[in-house]
């Protein structure tokens, strides 16, 4: 029993309907910075994929394998969304 | 639709309001981390302001609270930074005060904050499921047992596992100079929050102490970093598989097929018995209510797996 049926009072359906209210803000305010990060992440994703074919990827735990550069993938044409 | 995705969200650039949720005391305060618009479930960072005080009672949702500073008293005892409370939907807890005040964070898993003041049980409630634990006292680091498993350097205290879903809770760390050069994604949600240190994601960036994440499945997360050493603490809604690759752009729905296509090659007979056009009802031998009243999405052989029962009786073949 994960929660009990019950009924919910005006002044709890109000509550959460401002809080969902907000929440999408929230969420709107993380696109933005998200996308703003495009840069930085466009290094970062550079530099990821050449440590992998140096020093390798974790596979499990401790253990890593060098990546083969025919097997570096190709960035799609479509928009990189990181927030979903 | 359940939660979004939330990440990163840091509620130190947020202060805190006064949470006036029927029902509750005065004097809780509060920071929205994220929240389920359809059953109001949601992840709080609380405060109890000097001299909370609050009668027995019981929550009609399953609930998590784990303190950070100060300390909050419960019947008689003090719980200082550390202690976590898995409370079951319904399951009374005596009375808690905060004399000198509390900072913690407020997990309700399945539905939106309530508080019913009773000193006994609700009639549904599962009161041995109940557990208070002092994590930082009363537990050890351990390694994850997961295979494949994160990097050396990331360890972990279990603080609640659902035998039903495996959902878990746990506090983790990031030791000094983590690294680990991969992705990952997973079937479950999971969220986590930082309560101490500052550690970097290749998606998102730096998460500094206060930060939170609520992460749907299936969405890329890694390369990860950590500089100087990470205290969080985290939680998932089910089963928790680390899907590795490196492929940086791959969508929720690559992702997905992906793992549908590796539960086709690791169980072809599961595989092939839930793909079966006939009359499919998965239960659960071991829970009564596995499908008592449709309350786990299924088909009739018409391939409409989000279809439920309205209350009735369960059938039997
Ligand atoms: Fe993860």
């Amino acid at each position: 029993m994960k929660s009990i049926p019950h009924k919910r009072s005006r002044e709890v359906e109000a509550w959460l309907k401002r809080e969902i209210t907000e929440q999408k803000a929230r969420y709107r305010k993380i696109v933005a910075e998200q996308d703003a990060l495009e840069p930085k992440r466009t290094k970062w994703v550079a530099e990821f994929l050449q440590r992998i074919q140096s020093r390798g990827t974790h596979v499990h735990f401790n253990i890593m394998r060098k990546v083969r550069p025919e097997e570096i993938p190709v960035q799609p044409k479509r928009k990189f969304r990181v927030v979903v | 639709m359940a939660r979004p995705h939330i990440e990163p969200f840091v509620d130190r650039d947020v202060s805190f309001r006064k949470f006036t949720m029927p029902g509750f005391p005065k004097g809780m305060q509060y920071k929205m981390l994220s929240l389920d618009p359809d059953n109001g479930a949601c992840t709080m960072t609380v405060m109890f302001e000097p001299g909370y005080r609050q009668p027995p009672g019981m929550s009609y949702s399953e609930y998590e609270l784990f303190i950070m500073t100060g300390s909050i008293t419960v019947g008689d005892k003090v719980h200082g930074p550390g202690s976590y409370f898995m409370v079951p939907a319904g399951v009374s807890i005596g009375a808690l005060s905060s004399p000198r005040g509390a900072t913690g964070l407020l997990f309700y898993n399945y539905g939106e904050p309530s508080f019913v003041e009773s000193d006994s049980d609700h009639p549904r409630a599962e009161r041995h499921k109940f557990a208070v634990v002092n994590s930082y006292d009363d537990m050890q680091w351990t390694s994850t047992n997961f295979f494949p498993a994160t990097a050396p350097g990331c360890l972990v205290k279990v603080l609640h596992f659902d035998e039903r879903t495996q959902a878990f809770t746990f506090l983790y760390c990031m030791t000094p100079n983590f690294w680990q050069d991969n992705i990952s994604y997973h079937d479950c949600a999971e969220e986590a929050y930082h309560i101490w240190g500052t550690s970097w994601m290749m998606q998102f960036g730096d998460l500094p102490t206060g930060g939170y994440f609520y992460r749907p499945p299936y969405i890329n997360h890694g390369a990860f970093g950590c500089k100087l050493g990470t205290l969080a603490i985290g939680r998932t809604d089910s089963r928790l598989y680390n899907h590795f690759h490196f492929n940086p752009w791959t969508n929720v729905e690559e992702n997905r097929e992906r793992a549908a296509s590796r539960v086709q090659h690791w169980m072809p007979d599961l595989y092939k018995w839930i793909n079966t056009h006939g009359h499919n009802h998965p239960v659960d031998f071991e829970f009564t209510h596995g499908h008592a009243h449709g309350d786990t999405p299924h088909h009739h052989g018409d391939g409409m797996v989000e279809h439920s029962h309205k209350k009735k009786r369960r059938r039997r073949k």
